[in-house]
C-alpha cells in the first residue's frame, strides 16, 4: 500500500503547496480510515489559513452516489452574486489515494462577474467527501463540500475498449459555445483529451503489478494571449480528461480557446477551438 | 454484468437463509476441529438421511436445464445483483452434446453454481466435458470455469478476453466474494482460456460442430458468438439481453452495428445472456435495440445542446424506464458510459 501511494506521489506537483507535510499526510489519512482525513490535507495545503464554508461562495454539484466510481461528475459553481476575479481553485477528494484532484489559477480571461463554472470528472476510491475551495480577489477562502458514495474508482481498469481507448492518445476537442445571449459576461469552453490517465493504482495483466502512473498534468487554457486557467491535476482525474469551464464573453471578439496540456512523461499535447465558436 | 460498484447491505452479503446453510461449505466454526473435506464427506454421508429432508429441495434436485432443441440444454438465471441468495446464479449458460463430447457455454457466477451446473450436465450426459466456453469475460459467466477444472477441458474464448478479465481480476473477485459473502464465495478463482478466437473458430463434437466467432467491441471488448450449426442455435451471451436491462461495458456503436448485423441474418433461434432460454430474431433484438438507440439518440442530442454528463445522466434514456428489470442499477452507468463514447464523435 505504502508504495503504492509513494509512487503516486513522487509525480505529483502542486504549485506552490507543496511542502514536505504533503508527501507523508496521506499515508496517514490511508491508514487510519475511520478518521477525517480533512483536517490534516488542510493544514498541509492551507496551513493556517482560515476557509469559511457555506458562506454561498462556491457551490458543489456531485451525485449522492456514483454509478460509475472512475466517472464521477463534478460541477463548481461560484455564483453572480460574487464579484471581482477569482483567484484559485482547489478540488479535493479526501479519501482519495492523491486527494488534491485539481488546483486551478485563474487569469484575465476567466472574468470577474457573472455565475463561474468548472465541470470534470474524477475518480471517487470509497465514500468521501468532495471540497471545492475557492481563493476569492481579497485572498478568503471558501469551501463547499459534497458527500459522494462510491467504490474502487482509483484502481478501476478504465478502458472499456481497450484497443480503441489507445488508439489516439492526446487527440484534444476544443469547443467554444456561443452563448444564448451575445451580450452575456461568461460563455463556456470545453476541452477533451483523449489520455488514459493512468491513476498507479491499476494491475498490469503481464506483469501483475501496477500500471505506472501516466496522466495530464498540466493544461494551460488561453483566449489570445489572456489567460483563461492554468491548471494542476492529478491521479483523481478520470480517463480522457474533461474540463467544461466559462471564461469571458466577447461579443465582437474572438472567442477561440487555445489549450497546452503537459502530461507526466513531459509529452505536450495542444488544441484549439475552431475560431468560429460551435453554436450552442 | 459488470458487477455494480456499490456496497450492498450485509444482509445480503451475509445471507442467513437456509440454501446457504444446506449449499455452502459448511460453516467452520459451527463444528470445530472438522476439515472441510471431512465435512463435505459428513454433509454427503447424511444427505440422505431423512431427518435432513427439511434441506431447501433444490440441495438434491439438479440445476435446471431445459432442452431449447436437440442436444441444446439451457439455464436461465435470476435478474439479480449477485447476492449469498442467488450464489452467483444471476444469468443464462447452456451445454450442448455432440456424438462424442459436450461444449459448456458460459458458467455462471462462482465455483459452487458451476459445480451444481456440471452436477447437472452429468446427470443428463456421461459424455465428457471437452470445452468450456465464456461468451466474454464478465463474473457472471466465467466464475464458474473452476468446477470443470478436473475435467481438462479446453477453456476458449475470444482473444482479448485473458487481457480484460486479468485486468479486472482483482476487482472482479474482490466485489463478488463481498457480495456472495465467504461460504458462497469460496473456491471461486479465475481460469483463463487456454483457446483463444482470433476470428473464427469451429470445434467438432463429433457429428455436430460449433462455429465460434469473435466481435468487435460491443457489450465488452470481448465478445463470442457460439452458434451450434446442427441446429441452428446462436448463443449471443450478453449481447443480447431480454427482460433484465443491457449493460455497456464496451462500446455502444458497436454494439448497435453487431445488432444490425443479426437482424440481417438471423439464425433458427437465440440465447441471450438475461432473459428466456431461447427467442427468435427480430422479436428478441427489438427491445434491446430500441434501449441503446433511444440512449445513443438521447445522449448525442444533448451533447450537440452543449449539455454535460452530469445532464444527461439526469434524463437521457428515461422514457426506458418501467421497460426493463435492474434499470435503477445500471442505467446511469450505461448512459456514462455512452456518453463517455459519443461525446468524440
Amino acid at each position: 500500500m505504502l508504495s503504492k501511494i509513494a509512487s503516486c506521489f513522487t509525480v505529483r506537483r502542486i504549485a506552490g503547496v507543496v511542502t514536505a507535510l504533503m508527501l507523508a499526510m496521506p499515508v496517514a489519512a490511508i491508514a487510519s480510515d475511520d478518521d477525517d482525513p480533512w483536517p490534516d490535507l488542510q493544514k498541509s495545503v492551507f496551513g493556517d489559513r482560515q476557509i469559511v464554508e457555506g458562506d454561498g461562495v462556491v457551490t458543489i454539484e456531485a451525485p449522492e452516489r456514483a454509478e460509475d466510481p472512475a466517472v464521477v461528475p463534478i460541477t463548481i459553481s461560484v455564483p453572480a452574486t460574487v464579484q471581482g476575479p477569482l483567484r484559485s481553485m482547489a478540488l479535493i477528494i479526501d479519501k482519495n489515494p492523491a486527494p488534491i484532484a485539481a488546483k486551478f489559477e485563474f487569469g484575465p480571461a476567466a472574468g470577474s462577474g457573472g455565475e463561474r463554472r468548472m465541470t470534470t470528472r474524477v475518480r471517487v476510491d470509497t465514500y468521501t467527501f468532495i471540497r471545492a475551495i475557492v481563493e476569492t480577489e481579497d485572498g478568503k477562502l471558501h469551501m463547499a463540500k459534497a458527500f459522494v458514495k462510491a467504490s474502487g474508482g482509483c484502481s478501476a481498469p478504465a478502458p472499456k475498449d481497450a484497443d480503441g481507448a489507445n488508439a489516439d492518445i492526446g487527440k484534444m476537442m476544443v469547443r467554444s459555445y456561443e452563448p444564448e445571449q451575445a451580450q452575456t459576461a461568461l460563455r463556456d469552453g470545453l476541452v477533451m483529451i483523449k489520455h488514459p490517465n493512468n491513476s498507479g493504482l491499476q494491475i498490469d495483466q503481464v506483469s501483475r503489478g501496477y500500471v505506472p502512473a501516466w496522466f495530464i498534468r498540466d493544461i494551460e487554457v488561453k483566449r489570445g494571449d489572456d489567460l483563461i486557467f492554468n491548471a494542476d491535476l492529478g491521479i483523481s482525474i478520470s480517463t480522457n480528461p474533461n474540463l467544461r469551464f466559462t471564461y469571458v464573453n466577447d461579443p465582437d471578439g474572438n472567442n477561440a480557446v487555445q489549450v497546452t496540456a503537459i502530461d507526466s512523461a513531459r509529452t505536450t499535447f495542444t488544441g484549439a477551438s475552431a475560431n468560429r465558436a460551435l453554436a450552442n | 454484468m459488470v458487477p455494480p460498484a456499490r456496497t450492498r447491505n450485509e444482509e445480503a452479503a451475509f445471507g442467513t437463509g437456509p440454501d446457504q446453510e444446506a449449499f455452502s461449505l459448511w460453516p467452520r466454526h459451527r463444528l470445530p476441529g472438522l476439515t472441510r473435506r471431512e465435512l463435505l464427506i459428513a454433509g454427503m454421508a447424511i444427505s440422505s438421511v431423512p431427518l435432513w429432508g427439511h434441506f431447501p429441495a433444490q440441495a438434491a434436485e439438479p440445476m435446471a436445464f431445459s432442452e431449447i432443441a436437440p442436444g441444446v440444454y439451457v439455464h436461465t438465471g435470476r435478474h439479480e445483483l449477485q447476492s449469498a441468495d442467488n450464489r452467483g446464479d444471476m444469468s443464462n449458460a447452456g451445454f450442448i452434446v455432440g456424438d462424442d463430447a459436450v461444449a459448456v457455454i458460459d458458467t455462471l457466477g462462482s465455483a459452487q453454481i458451476g459445480a451444481d451446473m456440471r452436477a447437472a450436465i452429468k446427470s443428463i450426459t456421461d459424455k465428457p466435458i471437452r470445452y468450456v466456453i465464456n461468451t466474454h469475460m464478465h463474473p457472471d459467466h466465467v466464475f464458474g470455469n473452476v468446477a470443470f477444472r478436473d475435467d481438462k477441458p479446453e477453456f476458449v474464448a475470444h482473444h482479448k478476453m485473458a487481457r480484460g478479465l486479468s485486468a479486472r481480476a482483482e476487482t472482479y473477485l474482490n466485489n463478488t466474494k463481498s457480495a456472495l459473502g465467504e461460504a458462497a464465495f469460496a473456491g471461486t478463482e479465475i481460469v483463463l482460456p487456454t483457446l483463444e478466437v482470433q476470428d473464427k473458430l469451429t470445434l467438432d463434437l463429433g457429428g455436430r460442430e460449433l462455429v465460434l466467432e469473435a466481435q468487435p467491441a460491443a457489450h465488452t471488448d470481448n465478445d463470442l458468438i457460439v452458434t451450434d450449426a446442427k441446429t441452428g442455435t446462436m448463443f449471443l451471451g450478453d449481447l443480447l439481453f431480454s427482460e433484465h436491462i443491457p449493460t455497456l461495458d464496451g462500446s455502444l456503436r458497436g454494439w448497435l452495428t453487431v445488432i444490425d448485423k443479426l437482424e440481417s441474418s438471423p439464425p433458427a433461434r437465440v440465447v441471450p445472456g438475461h432473459g428466456p432460454a431461447s427467442m427468435e430474431i427480430p422479436a428478441a433484438l427489438a427491445d434491446e435495440k430500441r434501449y441503446w438507440q433511444t440512449v445513443a439518440g438521447d445522449v448525442r442530442k444533448l451533447i450537440a445542446e452543449g449539455k454535460t454528463l452530469s445532464d444527461a445522466t439526469k434524463t437521457a434514456g428515461q422514457s426506458e424506464r418501467g421497460k426493463w428489470e435492474m434499470f435503477d442499477q445500471y442505467h446511469v452507468r450505461n448512459v456514462t458510459a455512452a456518453f463517455a463514447e459519443l461525446e468524440w464523435e
